[in-house]
């Protein structure tokens, strides 16, 4: 019987697979945050149809072209993230658990002072335990098979 | 054995005092240290002594100017809880207590030694013990503590007493247990000015420390073979270094040589300065949850324990200052003690201010024979087991008691072998009786009699076989670490320490020292403006803002000591735990549902591999 062949390739654990969709779900739900405010304010109709500021306050309209704009920014630094996360780079890990960590802030604050976004939360929780797995540590070589911890 | 050449040994016969001076150890002090080894007598005539009764108040035995040796032993009946010290500095006022100060400071420039602290303990340390630290500075406020003013009138007298006595005393000690001749060697300081003087955990009028050498017997002659320098209150075997254990031993002329601490005055075996820490007392509940919370936080989720409890400090023992010791300008003048001088065994007070310090880090100590409560001290009456020499042999006793183990084990293993012969025998022979009783229903009773004796007897003969098989191993440890005797050989002088004390790399540094080190000083503070901000500006957001503020400045820490990705590791967890816990709460039916759901189908789709085969 012929010899299996070994891969060379770093093998990627399944919960990168978890973290890399639950990205994408993230994404998803950032960009219908980015486009129901434009939607409801009829700006791709109109265009801008009012002021932003009101003194030096913003309007709604200026407060949701402003939250529009930061989970615009938010998505594409999550596509960012994904390319380094499927080509198993360092950084990726490092910049994808701070992330993490920024979204999940904005997301307790949330719940406790304004509306929840449990689907947020959800991805939020699945990708920070995920990436805390020894196994997905190892990959992206932030734990070492030597290290207690990382 | 094998004589040991390359160290001083002494005639077995040698007299107790030329024993001690024979190996009387070498101690280098920090540069800036305020006090150094005394005699007591000087410093009793100045105090006064005085008793605080169990009720709170005090009483004044002896006033200052009148106290003597003679005074300090009289008997005095006293009920039970009352505390009984000496105070070397009386109540300053506040103009007295500033000219001290500044009479301190200009001492400090006559004599010009600074000490300068480098790399403090807080910068060390990490956000979370200096937040436990903070809250310890805190508590001084309700805890009693020694006035640093009382720190500097008592260096003032110290150097004034020193004037007219500048010899440096130890008083030694020699006992002989369990084969072993033990010298100590105890120090006695004016003060222990290590808060106020060198950013320790705790200032005291007086101090003692010890170190203790183990000498054993061979051929009429007392060879050294171990060393315990006392370090604060531990004690075991981590204490204890092997006297040819070249890396942790510095010896100066067969001398062996000492590393104070600064203000401290804990004894290290290498120069260096020591990080370590002060575990605050904590209430059973909350070490429980605190225990709880670390089994999850390293065992599941795999990270560093959490040590928030623990007070960070650092013990500067450089040995840039003086040295006292033989062959020196500065060398000892010994005073031989034992039970029979009074001061030692009728003094059983505090030898300092009873600061009224609950958790007794700013009272003063009690002499060498006592602990602060009267009872006697493990470090005098059992010197061997302050180091977990109890369990260890002089080397020239070692192999005989070796040999006397190892025949016992021989003996017990032919007994074994009779025995388990014997029982084999029996066990065969119930056996075949069992299997005769075999198709006699009448038998029933007997057959399950039988059968139970056999289980017994298989049982006995299993333990017997398994205590037979241990031996086995046992007697090739034995004739190993025989063979290793006869033959001079030693183990790891490291094999009994369980925690090494080592001194931080001199040449490590903080990544941003500077600036960690700017950080470590004013972040606690701003972390209180921040709350004070919050309260005043935003108070419907405190908690929130709280809880921000300290992720930002854990954060901006873990740069700063270049633990970043640890700490967003960590914190991002520890969110993720929270959100969890929110998320359960708000569907914990939907989450079972969904459990319960990929279980079932987990199942099945293994069930049904194994049915298509």
């Amino acid at each position: 019987m012929p010899r299996r062949k070994k891969s060379d390739k770093k093998k990627s654990p399944i919960a990168v697979s978890v973290i890399a969709v639950t990205i994408v779900v993230l994404f998803l739900i950032r960009l219908y945050q980015v486009y129901e405010p434009l939607i409801r304010h009829n700006f791709f109709k109109n265009g801008i149809g009012g002021p932003l500021f009101n003194g030096w306050s913003l309007t709604p309209l200026g407060s949701d072209l402003l939250s529009s704009v930061s989970y615009l920014l938010l998505s594409l630094a999550g596509i960012f993230v994904l390319i380094g996360f499927l080509r198993l780079q360092s950084w990726s890990w490092v910049l994808l658990m701070s992330w993490t960590g920024i979204s999940l802030v904005i997301s307790l604050v949330d719940y406790f002072y304004s509306h929840a976004n449990y689907a947020v939360m959800a991805s939020n929780v699945i990708i920070a335990f995920s990436l805390n797995l020894p196994g997905v540590q190892r990959v992206f070589n932030i734990r070492r098979d030597d290290e207690a911890h990382i | 054995m094998k004589p040991i050449s390359d160290r001083i040994i002494a005639p077995a016969d040698t007299p107790d005092l030329e024993l001690l001076r024979k190996f009387e150890p070498v101690v280098y002090y920090t540069k800036g240290e305020q006090v150094y080894p005394a005699a007591v007598e000087y410093y009793v005539r100045e105090c006064s002594l005085r008793e605080h009764h169990p009720d709170g108040s005090e009483e004044l035995l002896v006033p200052q100017g009148q106290m003597s040796m003679e005074k300090l032993i009289e008997p005095r009946p006293a009920a039970f809880g009352t505390i009984r010290y000496l105070r070397f500095i009386e109540p300053l006022s506040l103009g007295e207590a500033a000219k001290v100060l500044a009479d301190q400071a200009a001492l400090r420039r006559q004599i010009g030694e600074y000490f300068r602290p480098g790399i403090g303990r807080l910068a060390r340390g990490g956000f979370l013990p200096r937040l436990a630290d903070g809250l310890f500075s805190l508590s001084f406020l309700l805890r009693g503590r020694v006035p640093a003013a009382d720190m500097a009138a008592a260096e003032l007298d110290y150097n004034a007493v020193r004037e007219e006595h500048p010899e440096y005393i130890y008083y030694g000690r020699v006992t002989r247990q369990a084969g072993w001749t033990v010298l100590q060697y105890w120090f006695f300081y004016y003060s222990n000015p290590w808060r106020s003087g060198f950013h320790g955990v705790n200032d005291h009028e007086s101090d003692w420390e010890m170190i203790s050498l183990y000498l054993y017997e061979d051929d009429g002659q007392l060879i050294p073979e171990w060393a315990a320098y006392a370090s604060h209150d531990f004690n075991g075997d981590d204490l204890r270094r092997r006297w040819d254990d070249k890396t942790e031993m510095t010896m100066e002329n067969g001398h062996p040589v000492v590393f104070a601490g600064a203000g401290s005055h804990a004894s290290y075996f290498r120069r260096g300065e020591y990080q370590d820490e002060v575990t605050l007392p904590q209430p059973d509940w909350l070490a429980a949850i605190i225990k709880g919370w670390n089994k999850l936080w390293t065992q599941t989720f795999g990270q560093e324990p959490v040590e928030a409890f623990h007070v960070p400090f650092v013990d500067y023992a450089r040995a840039d200052g003086l040295r006292i010791g033989p062959d020196g300008p500065n060398p000892w003048s010994p005073v031989l003690v034992d039970e029979t001088i009074p001061w030692v065994s009728q003094y059983r007070g505090l030898w300092g201010l009873f600061a009224r310090d609950p958790i007794s880090g700013e009272n003063a100590p009690a002499g060498p024979m006592y602990n602060r409560d009267g009872t006697p001290r493990g470090r005098w009456v059992d010197p061997l087991g302050f180091a977990g020499l109890d369990k260890v042999p002089p080397p020239p006793q070692a192999v005989h008691i070796l040999e006397q183990d190892s025949q016992e084990i021989s003996r017990r293993q032919r007994e074994l072998k009779a025995l388990i012969l014997e029982k084999v025998d029996l066990l065969q022979s119930m056996g075949m009786e069992l299997k005769g009783m075999e198709g006699n229903p009448h038998l029933a009773k007997q057959y399950a009699a039988q059968e139970k004796g056999i289980t017994k007897l298989a049982a006995e003969l299993r333990d017997l076989r398994k205590e037979q098989t241990e031996n086995v191993a046992l007697l090739e440890g034995f004739d190993r670490q025989l063979e290793r005797l006869r033959s001079g050989l030693k183990d790891d002088p490291h094999a009994h320490v369980k925690h090494l004390d080592a001194p931080d790399n001199p040449g490590e540094k903080l990544r941003f020292d500077r600036a960690a080190e700017t950080w470590a000083a004013v972040s606690l503070s701003l972390l209180l403006f921040v709350i004070a901000g919050l309260v005043f500006f935003a108070s419907h957001y405190v908690w929130a803002g709280l809880a921000l503020a300290l992720i930002f400045f854990v954060v901006i820490e873990s740069i700063l000591r270049g633990a970043f990705v640890e700490t967003v590791a960590w914190v991002t967890l520890v969110l993720a735990m929270v959100a969890a816990l929110i998320l359960f709460i708000h569907f914990w039916k939907w989450i079972i549902l969904a459990a319960l759901l990929v279980m079932g189908v987990s199942l099945m789709v293994q069930r049904l591999r194994e049915l298509a085969g």
